[in-house]
């Protein structure tokens, strides 16, 4: 594995940083450019990644477009870059979701310049753990992706912000403990002093070592993809968070635990995984209901979403906890239409929240009469969210409970019962929300502008494209997941 | 008389007094001064055993003469704090100086 | 690509199939503010969608069954299939549905005229008629199911479409949840099929080989669970009360969902896949037990409902319970034919009711005798004819259908389902007439002076557009009161249609439906009679009580109407269970147990930092101090 060509992930990479870098020099006061810039960056890494997901060749699969150089001889790490059909709808996922949430963050007003670069940097971390191939390299980037969320809550955010950011911290920190600990047991247990993950692939680890480093790995980023009972940080934290970052937070940073469990712990730990899959699939079906059951009784539009989360996110543990190719694919499916279906409820609100400064639903009501527009947006989402056919969740929940019926008939059709629980809950609050009166103290309220509707309706138009073609993406998946799974 | 204990002891006298100088005078410039003793308490070890023990009679006179010169530096830095201190607080009474309290 | 203008009969399909879909995206994103645009690109795409149905119809009549298939995406094994599958049985559906959404949205250019969400309207018939036509014709399974849940998604907006209403959207959201229930256990019947068979293209599972060859228990369970998918869309018992309260949605919207295609979808899937239910008989001996119980609860709530509407509504779910006897005897002809002549006279009865509600602005019977209901003579005549046709009256379509039905249910050895369904049919017969009854000749004649005072203060401006209005209205309810009267004798070349492909599979359940002798026939009409005899009796003839026999039993009364207390038990549950017990108990874990336990951690540390920083007290001297005692101490060790 060499460097071959043009080193695409990189360049895509620096699309962050050099924002950040950018946005560092422009003067404070010149909204207007920071947030072109900014936008102007995120379209960079859009196209790039649209271009690498094009480009990809799914036929031959595996590992491409690999940049790989020696960093520290003596511990082994590399600046190892490479994307399989795990990573890449990922990485499509990330430039779609960051791109649309700062068109969605264009009217902030408030420290312009931090909020943009502190995004930046956010983002750099999240792209940096997807492309990455080296352990050291992906827990560095896991951290830098964590950091920035503190001051991003704790300034911009609404609700309970301090505590919000200061329990989100705790959580993900205490996850990222569990983490490394697990990585310098891999790294000292492989004995051939590299972080590369494929060389400590094929040096393969003790049936001990590998339940060992398995449930702390799960644990550790189970925390970040919300895995019950480690999931109240994220209800929080969406509810105190700023539109964006409540964006990119479920919408991305969420899947960084799903993944990392997958992309480190189930490949170098597969006969750990397989021992505590029992355990995976419970804590799956418990979250998929218990989420779908809390959320009926919220009565804050972003903590219903927030519980959302934790039962589409337990569909993701579901799926991977079958460790069959169509569990997998699905898992990995439904992380990318869960991370676009999430951002768009999440920029609905935000705008909603925006203009009537409140996100109780009993205050609300009679949305549709005054703003139809940005209302047929939440109720997308939410069909999306109950898994309506011909959205990109319902092919990703299929896969996944045909695997689970399969491998856990109970606890699948227990899964399923969450199902009607889901549905309940999502109309609940269309309801109580948009429909009913016209509440007469929204109705000076203008309807979303064309200008501000475009990132919805992009993410809208994503959640449909991919819920009638979803070849174009399980295609892509499944080259990487079928050899993967033979493994076990 | 003139050994080396006699010079030991008169050290140690002169170290303790310093010590329980800067442990329990309240007022910023007694420490200073109590610092000063101190330090005149290692001079003088330095001279005494240069003169009954090192061959070379030069090395303790000048580690004396750098320690004088530290003195000066310390007392110039101690001084100019407490001065600082003096402007914020109005007095130099080292119990007003409390603020890391936890 | 190349081949879809190759080739005429996909051309016509897919144009027929996607363009009220294309129209639908047109209203939705161009035209929501200029109605009458947008009204007419609905009505323009469901003509051409009713057209290529009946052209697809006649071309393909005696053809075998044609299939077009190309894969959808495979995952693993699993290769999913988007394709067409056209046999007799979706062409004749084709048909139906194209024609009556055709007709309905004609309907609704005079019925929802001046609407304020017009645009809305039509978008949603038309994101309706895409996923309807889409099902009606799918070539597997699944993808039946992802239109049957697209359709249900049109329902939810179309009963929720005077959302300022409470009861409107509460009622749109019943509908979705209790269908969801039901299509919980269809997809989990599909997932299991996938898993056990491995295939989901309807001809393979049609094909009786192929389901011979899997375990009975296999095959009665992911029988029993896609039945779920019936008994919430054909609002089956238990799960019958969503219908009733779908009436929230306009007039045209139930006669067309709610009625004669939407709800058929749950029998029109059953007959689709009939030779694979046929393979478990448990199966079919629960459907007809479910089909028997939800035709009789449901007769027995229509006869003393006064809402118009709500009668037609529990008619409804009583004759999809027939047609699901009938499919679970054995009868494929009878319940495909009933749902055939059903879907016509129902439709033709909603439309005309629509037509009373449009001009009295009332869904109580009473007051619409009372206002003068039956001067409006085409409706009049044609509610008439709807009536008789679903009482089972020759020479009307129903009682051809009824007929059948009988037959098959004759033919079983159990007498007790025909001994039901004739019982059913004299409710029928009872309700109908007691409405039309109503409707002729109200309890204290007609208020001539009001009406005429009505008149003349807003016929003026009613007159106006009275004509367009009127007979928009009107024509499409003629056309299916002739549908109605046809239908019933061309009974047999519509059975020779569909049974000619099916007979070899299952001659038992083709000989069946010619059980029946004469004795039937005069039993089935008489019961018709009998019911229509009670009901001249009570609410017809001059000096009857207009009362109904029910109102002396004041406790059965009570029973009927409040839907055997159905809803009551639902909600109850649900409150109890779901909201008092799950839903609080998880949120009160989430905030008291998990964060309560992790709050509790940083107490613990918080507090312990507390209890230690009385050590720092911030006095110089003090750390001094600790520091000499401390060297002196390390000096102590290093000597001793």
């Amino acid at each position: 594995m060499e460097m071959a060509g043009f080193p695409i992930l990189t360049a895509i990479l620096s699309t962050t940083i050099l924002g950040l870098l950018i946005i560092i020099f422009i003067p404070p006061e010149k909204t207007k450019l920071i947030k072109q810039v900014s936008l102007a960056s995120a379209t960079v890494g859009l196209v790039l990644c649209i271009w690498l997901y094009y480009a990809y060749d799914h036929q031959k699969g595996g590992l491409q477009f690999v940049e790989r150089i020696l960093w520290v001889k003596s511990l082994g790490i590399y600046w190892f870059n490479g994307v399989d059909g795990i990573n890449l709808p990922m990485m499509l996922l990330t430039s779609i979701v960051l791109f649309t949430a700062i068109w969605t963050m264009w009217e902030l007003e408030n420290r312009v310049k931090e909020f943009f670069a502190l995004i930046f940097l956010l983002v750099a971390g999240v792209y940096g753990v997807f492309m990455s191939m080296d352990l050291f390299w992906i827990f560095v980037w896991y951290d830098v992706s964590l950091f920035p969320m503190y001051p991003l809550i704790a300034i911009w955010g609404g609700t309970r912000k301090e505590y919000g950011a200061m329990k989100l911290t705790l959580y993900l920190l205490a996850g990222s403990a569990l983490i490394l600990p697990a990585i310098i047991y891999l790294w000292v247990a492989g004995g051939a002093h590299t972080f590369d993950l494929f060389e400590l692939q094929r040096i393969g680890f003790s049936a001990f070592d590998q339940k060992m480093t398995f449930i702390m790995l799960y644990l550790g980023f189970g925390i970040l993809a919300a895995v019950w009972p480690f999931h109240t940080w994220s209800p929080v934290g969406h509810v105190a968070a700023p539109t964006a970052v409540s964006m990119i937070h479920a919408g991305v940073l969420m899947k960084l635990g799903a993944y990392g469990i997958l992309r480190i712990g189930m490949t170098l730990c597969p006969a750990g995984a397989q021992y505590w899959s029992s355990l995976m699939a419970l804590l799956a079906c418990i979250g998929i209901v218990y989420g779908a059951l809390v959320g009926l009784a919220q009565t804050d539009l972003k903590y219903v979403i927030g519980y959302s989360s934790v039962s589409h996110m337990g569909v993701v543990g579901l799926g991977l906890a079958t460790m069959s190719v169509n569990g997998i694919n699905g898992a990995v499916f439904q992380m990318f239409a869960h991370g676009v279906m999430t951002a768009l409820f999440f920029s609905s609100v935000g705008y909603i929240y925006d203009r009537t400064h409140t996100k109780i639903i009993p205050e609300l009501g009679g949305l549709s009469k005054t703003m139809p527009i940005a209302s047929s947006f939440f109720i997308v989402a939410a069909l999306a969210g109950i898994g309506v056919p011909l959205m990109a969740s319902f092919w990703a929940e299929l896969l996944v409970f045909i695997a689970a019926v399969k491998v856990f008939p109970v606890g699948g059709i227990a899964a399923l019962v969450g199902l009607i629980i889901s549905a309940l809950f999502m109309l609940r609050v269309v309801q109580r929300t948009f429909y009913g009166e016209k509440n007469p103290k929204w109705e000076h309220i203008p309807d979303v502008s064309g200008f501000l509707a475009v990132p919805r309706v992009i993410l809208m138009s994503i959640i449909l494209f991919f819920g009638m073609f979803p070849k174009i993406m399980l295609d892509v998946i499944q080259s990487t997941v079928i050899p993967f799974v033979n493994r076990f | 008389m003139n050994s080396l204990s006699t010079y030991l002891i008169i050290s140690a006298l002169l170290f303790s007094m310093g010590l329980m100088g800067i442990l329990q005078r309240r007022n910023l410039i007694g420490m200073l001064i109590s610092v000063e003793l101190l330090l005149n308490a290692a001079n003088l070890n330095f001279m005494a055993f240069n003169r009954f023990l090192a061959p070379d009679p030069v090395i303790g006179q000048i580690i004396a003469l750098f320690v004088m010169g530290l003195a000066a530096a310390e007392a110039a830095i101690g001084l100019s704090i407490i001065l600082a201190l003096y402007r914020k607080m109005h007095s130099i009474n080292i119990e007003r100086a409390q603020r890391l309290k936890g | 690509m190349g081949a879809l203008f190759h080739d005429p009969i996909l051309l016509a399909i897919v144009l027929g199939t996607n363009l009220p879909f294309l129209s639908m995206a047109v209203i939705l994103l161009f035209t929501r503010s200029n109605p009458k645009l947008s009204s007419q690109i609905s009505v323009g795409a469901i003509l051409v969608s009713a057209v290529s149905a009946i052209y697809l119809l006649a071309k393909l009549h005696c053809a075998s069954p044609l299939q077009y298939q190309t894969l959808w995406f495979s995952s693993d094994k699993l290769l999913i299939a988007f394709g067409y599958y056209l046999d007799p049985l979706s062409l004749l559906m084709l048909t139906i549905v194209g024609v009556i959404a055709c007709l309905v949205q004609i309907y609704s250019l005079g019925y929802m005229a001046g609407d304020p969400g017009y645009s809305r309207y039509y978008a949603f018939q038309s994101l309706f008629a895409w996923a309807m036509l889409n099902m009606v014709i799918a070539g597997s399974m699944l993808q039946l199911f992802i239109y049957w849940e697209m359709v249900g998604l049109a329902s939810y907006f179309l009963i929720g479409f005077y959302y300022e209403k409470w009861s409107a959207s509460q009622a749109g959201k019943k509908a979705f949840v209790m269908n969801r229930v039901g299509d919980v256990g269809f997809f989990l019947g599909l997932i299991w099929l996938v898993i056990g068979f491995g295939n989901l293209g309807i001809p393979e599972l049609n094909h009786a080989a192929a389901t011979q060859g899997l375990p009975q228990h296999v095959l009665t369970v992911a029988a029993l669970l896609i039945f779920c998918g019936v008994i919430g869309k054909s609002a089956q018992f238990p799960l019958l009360t969503w219908l009733p309260d779908a009436m929230e949605g306009p007039t045209p919207v139930s006669a067309l969902l709610h009625s004669a295609t939407m709800v058929a979808a749950g029998v029109y899937m059953f007959s689709r896949i009939f030779p694979f239910f046929s393979a478990s008989p448990d199966a079919m001996a629960v459907a007809l037990a479910i089909g028997t119980i939800t035709m009789l609860l449901s007769g027995t709530m229509a006869m003393v409902t006064y809402d118009l509407k709500q009668v037609w509504a529990y008619s409804t779910v009583s004759q999809l319970g027939m047609m699901v006897m009938a499919l679970a005897a054995g009868g494929y002809f009878a319940g495909v034919f009933h749902l055939t002549t059903h879907a016509g006279f129902k439709a033709l009865l909603f439309l005309c009711s629509g037509i009373f509600i449009h001009e009295f602005h009332t869904n109580d019977m009473r007051i619409i005798g009372k206002k003068g209901g039956r001067r409006l003579k085409i409706p009049m005549a044609c509610i008439a004819v709807g009536a008789l046709a679903l009482s089972g009256v020759f020479p009307f379509s129903g009682f051809f259908s009824k007929e059948a039905i009988l037959g098959v249910l004759a033919a079983q050895p159990n007498k007790i389902w025909l001994a039901a369904a004739l019982l059913g049919a004299v409710m029928t017969a009872y309700y109908s007439f007691r409405l039309i009854f109503h409707l002729l000749f109200p309890k204290d004649g007609i208020e001539e002076k009001q009406h005429e005072e009505h008149g003349h203060s807003s016929h003026g401006h009613e007159e106006d557009h009275h004509g367009y209005i009127f007979w928009a209205m009107a024509i499409p309810v003629m056309i299916l009161a002739g549908v109605s009267l046809v239908l019933g004798f061309v009974e047999h070349p519509i059975e020779h249609f569909l049974i000619g492909h099916i007979v070899e599979a299952h001659p038992v359940a083709h000989g069946a439906e010619h059980g029946g002798g004469e004795w039937l026939m005069i039993m089935g009409v008489s019961a018709g009679l009998l019911g229509i005899a009670v009901a001249w009796f009570e609410f017809g003839r001059k000096g009857a009580s207009r009362k109904g026999f029910l109102s002396y039993f004041p406790a059965v009364w009570k029973l009927f109407d409040r839907r055997w207390f159905l809803d009551i038990f639902y909600r109850k549950s649900l409150d109890t269970f779901v909201y008092g017990g799950l839903t609080s108990l998880f949120t009160k874990n989430d905030r008291r147990v998990i964060d309560g336990g992790i709050d509790g951690i940083c107490f613990f540390t918080e507090g312990s930092g507390r209890l230690f920083s009385f050590l720092q007290s911030g006095m110089l001297q003090y750390n001094l101090l600790m520091m000499v005692l401390a060297a002196g101490v390390a000096v102590l060790y290093l000597l001793f």
